[in-house]
């Protein structure tokens, strides 16, 4: 069976400059998906890069009735490289018993997890570095090598508040990810696949037609319960309030990346922000209807509906308290567990009688 | 003022209709009161140093006298001399002190800590400063200046000149001591939070044992904001050098009700009037003082529950800021006012008068529609209450024992306010609410804070009508005060006013110069603060910093 958009990014660069996919020798192939992989890259660090030093500030600055960044540039707009230059430029600062090859991986492996789980996102018009069946279960999987990063990075920094931290991200995100796995599991029975091209496809269509109005297919639609769930469990992988623990920075200064300056807290910083864009192109492929949408490309839809998601978590972390450590651990396995669970089955008997 | 129902007690012994009945105490004690002073404030009775505890238990138990204020130390030319300043919580006009004089060669005096729970720190503060040994007290060690110190600064003994050279080697690396628990086997981790910590709200230092997540021990190390303000107001004269310091010691901005707090005590200690308008003035400046303190209290303790720059801090610092915008215009400062004087204020409300009372008006109109904001972004939100609701328990009677006041007292359901229970300015002409909660946790504390900020903000309204129809030809703003004041000699004065956060006491003991012999400051966040660890033992650090910031605590006033 040929999938929908089984041409990736790479057979589509290939067919610009004349060449056929199985034809090209492999060393062609593989160049051309460096290439491909790099621009999917530059694409996400574009955005990150706008959404770190400055969108997050402006977005922040609106909810709490603050000006924020206005000095350099148009609306303040050359923080973004005068914050690079700035970051870049302060002394890295290692601790004198850090476990040092740990110390310094941490950081690549939090920036490094996030990015590889864009080669399989389908963009739109046509961008998607990679397809493969498993897509889906690739993404769960590499979005969670960020928490050994984590562990790493809390380890390593001997100090106890990163201690405390890493082990906060570790609780955390083992309580988090079994329902977000879980719940990303009742889409698939939906769709009947893990290709994450086909879960878009499946997507497509109008589920109710009220007059003029057309509510698409999106499974957000189809099962908000899910959707919701997704979401909540989803801010809780990013750490972003109110489940913003393992940094809470009036409890534990800033946990795991406490002892981490320059470059490398550039990264980590990166890192977080990957990966909250990563939470928002899986709500997107699996809720959102991917790159659907009218009129404009799909890339472009695409990007605007990550930065709604990235949006929801800024608007959380702004108004909503955090828990408290057990409080969030509890919440997470009695509740969330239970009820993603029960998402599912009641999702599988549904489809089954259904289908 | 209003005049809620105040369930009737028993009286104590030793009070009458008139007050307090010394003589009736004096028999009470059984021949164990020495000698009888007359203090401006109350009548002082010296006793035994060996018989403190004795004295003060059957002064709690059987007087009634629940609350220890202060310990005062100080040096004379043939002693050395603790004073226990005590009250009631149930009505604190009814004061005593408790004079304990001990020899020079010997400064030993019995621990009043087994008896009042706040006198561990006060007693520890005495020695650290002082040099008197409290025997019996659980753990004399220094408090304010650090471990390594050499001499007791107010003691005469003390060498003022020879500076204190504490080598690097010396000072003890907090790191190197065993971070584990008793025995190979503990599972306890210590960790120091502050004193550079986003959480502690200024230079605080609590050595934590954690288990866990859960806290285990915690011993907070304060002193390193210690500016020795009470020495610096011992070096300047009574009339004006001593009323900028106040603004000092409380900049969150507690400053009016700081400056009130010497103004009251000065004026009683030197029978200075204070003009009817001149009262109103001050009650209206310090009600708008205590709202920009609760608000900044609010939004700090949003800081600890929500994380860094979110919605409710910066909330509560736009209102604030139109408090400091007012304050600013009535008194030209905005942190440090040095507004009053004693016998008044500095100047008249700024012109046009009305147009700047309307700004008030206006102001005060607002608070209800502000609060409702509040209340329905922090204190109705359900993963709030979760954290706040039964966190940070802080039972009354423990409250009372430590010497707890101001919000936090009254979110443990004491009713003591001393605006209404000891009236100065002009509280008691107008129609306000002394706000309790009996919640005794993290929440009760902020829901007394937001609703005093409505209590204020009606005492302000009154206030402006006030004074927008006060005769014209009756405005005077200042008493006449001699340009030096020289209190008679000998003459001792304990004072003190409900500040932000608590009772703020100023004792003076006044020698004849134009300048203080001893001047005390009874800080409460000082007392407040020792309540952290009944409050935080036990539960998980979240709770802790919930519960420090819901103490709202200010440096600067703990260390003084």
């Amino acid at each position: 069976m040929i999938p929908l958009q089984a041409v990736t990014l790479t057979d589509r660069i290939l067919n610009l400059i004349g060449l056929d996919a199985s034809t090209a020798g492999p060393l062609v192939v593989f160049g051309v998906s460096i290439l491909a992989a790099g621009l999917v890259g530059t694409f996400v660090l574009l955005n990150t890069a706008v959404a770190g030093p400055y969108a997050k500030r402006k977005i922040t600055a609106a909810f709490t009735d603050r000006i924020s960044v206005n000095r350099i540039g148009p609306a303040g707009i050359g923080t973004i490289v005068v914050d690079s230059v700035r970051l870049l430029s302060k002394e890295l600062i290692i601790p004198e018993d850090a476990d040092r090859p740990a110390y310094d991986l941490a950081p690549i492996l939090l920036a490094g997890s996030a990015l590889l789980g864009f080669a399989v996102i389908p963009m739109g018009s046509g961008i998607q570095v990679a397809d493969p069946e498993i897509g889906l279960a690739y993404v769960f999987a590499v979005a969670s090598i960020a928490s050994l990063g984590l562990l790493m990075a809390g380890y390593a920094s001997n100090n106890k508040y990163s201690f405390l931290g890493g082990l906060r991200a570790v609780a955390q995100n083992i309580a988090y990810e079994i329902p977000l796995v879980l719940t990303g599991a009742s889409v698939v029975i939906f769709a009947g696949t893990l290709r994450l091209s086909e879960i878009v496809a499946a997507q497509e269509g109008t589920l109710l037609a009220l007059g003029p109005v057309a509510i698409p297919n999106w499974f957000a639609f189809v099962n908000p319960f899910a959707f919701a769930l997704f979401m909540a469990a989803n801010l809780a992988e990013v750490g972003r309030n109110p489940f913003d623990i393992p940094e809470a920075p009036t409890e534990i200064v800033a946990g795991y990346q406490t002892e981490y300056s320059s470059v490398y807290f550039v990264l980590f910083y990166l890192g977080e922000f990957i990966h909250i864009f990563l939470g928002g192109a899986i709500i997107t492929t699996l809720f959102l209807g991917g790159p659907a949408g009218p009129v404009l490309p799909g890339i472009v839809w695409f990007t605007i509906k990550i930065w709604s998601v990235f949006l929801f978590t800024q608007w959380a972390r702004s108004a909503v308290p955090r828990f408290r450590i057990d409080q969030l651990i509890a919440l997470g396995w009695k509740v969330l567990l239970v009820l993603s669970l029960a998402n599912l089955l009641l999702t599988a008997v549904i489809v089954g009688v259904i289908a | 003022m209003s005049l809620q129902d105040r369930t009737p007690v028993e009286p104590d012994v030793g009070v009458d209709e008139d007050g307090l009945d010394y003589d009736e105490l004096e028999a009470l004690l059984d021949g164990r009161v020495l000698d009888r002073e007359d203090h401006v404030n109350a009548e002082g009775f010296v006793i035994r140093p060996d018989e403190v505890q004795q004295v003060l238990s059957t002064l709690k138990e059987e007087a009634g006298f629940d609350h220890c204020s202060a310990v005062t130390a100080q040096e004379y030319d043939d002693r050395f001399e603790s004073i226990y300043h005590l009250k009631k919580f149930e009505d604190p006009t009814q004061e005593l002190s408790v004079i304990v004089p001990t020899s020079k060669d010997n400064p030993v005096s019995e621990s009043a800590a087994p008896v009042y729970d706040t006198a561990d720190w006060h007693e520890r503060e005495a020695y650290d400063l002082v040099g008197i040994n409290y025997e019996g007290h659980p753990d004399l060690r220094r408090i304010l200046l650090p471990e390594t110190w050499q001499g007791h600064p107010l003691s005469e003994r003390y060498n003022q000149t020879q500076p204190q050279v504490v080598p690097l080697r010396e000072h003890a690396n907090p790191l190197e001591e065993d971070h584990r628990g008793d025995g190979e086997d503990a599972d306890t981790m210590f960790v120091n939070i502050g004193p550079h910590h986003p959480a502690t709200h200024g230079v605080l230092h609590v050595k934590t044992v954690l288990d866990g997540e859960q806290i285990v021990d915690l011993d907070p190390d304060i002193g390193y904001l210690h500016r020795c303000e009470e020495q610096m107001c011992e070096q300047g004269t009574y009339r004006h050098q001593i009323m900028p310091y106040p603004d000092r010691w409380d900049y969150t901005p507690g400053g009016l009700l700081n400056e009130w707090a010497y103004a009251r005590a000065a004026e009683d200690l030197a029978d200075i009037d204070v003009p009817e308008y001149a009262q109103v003035l001050r009650t209206m400046s310090a009600e708008l003082t205590r709202i920009a303190a609760h608000m900044l209290a609010v939004g700090t303790f949003g800081l600890d529950l929500y994380g860094d720059f979110t919605v409710i801090f910066m909330y509560a610092i736009r209102d604030r800021e139109v408090v400091q915008n007012l304050l600013e215009d009535l008194t030209g400062q905005r942190l440090m006012f040095n507004y009053f004087r004693l016998g008044g204020v500095a100047w008249d409300l700024p012109e046009p008068r009305e147009e700047y009372l309307d700004k008030v008006r206006e102001f005060t109109a607002d608070i209800p529609d502000r609060l409702e904001e509040y209340h329905n972004l922090i204190s109705g939100n359900e993963i709030f209450q979760m954290r706040c609701v039964d966190t940070g328990i802080l039972p009354p009677e423990t409250a009372k024992s430590y010497g707890a006041t101001g919000p936090v007292a009254r979110g443990s359901g004491i009713d003591y306010d001393l605006r209404r229970d000891d009236p100065y300015g002009y509280y008691d002409e107008l129609d306000w609410d002394v706000i309790t909660e009996d919640g005794c946790d993290n929440y009760a504390r902020l829901l007394v804070r937001l609703k005093e900020v409505e209590e204020s903000a009606k005492i302000i309204r009154q206030c402006a009508d006030l004074l927008s129809e006060w005769p014209e030809d009756d405005r005077t703003i200042q008493s006449n005060v001699p340009r030096t004041l020289r209190p008679d000699p000998d003459k001792e004065i304990y004072r003190a006013v409900e500040g932000a956060k608590g009772e703020l006491g100023i004792y003076i003991r006044s020698d004849g110069t134009d300048k203080p012999a001893r001047f005390k400051i009874r800080s409460p966040c000082f007392s407040n603060l020792q309540t952290l660890p009944v409050m935080s033992e036990g539960e998980y650090i979240p709770d802790m910093v919930a519960s420090l910031g819901s103490l709202d605590i200010v440096l600067g006033e703990v260390d003084r």
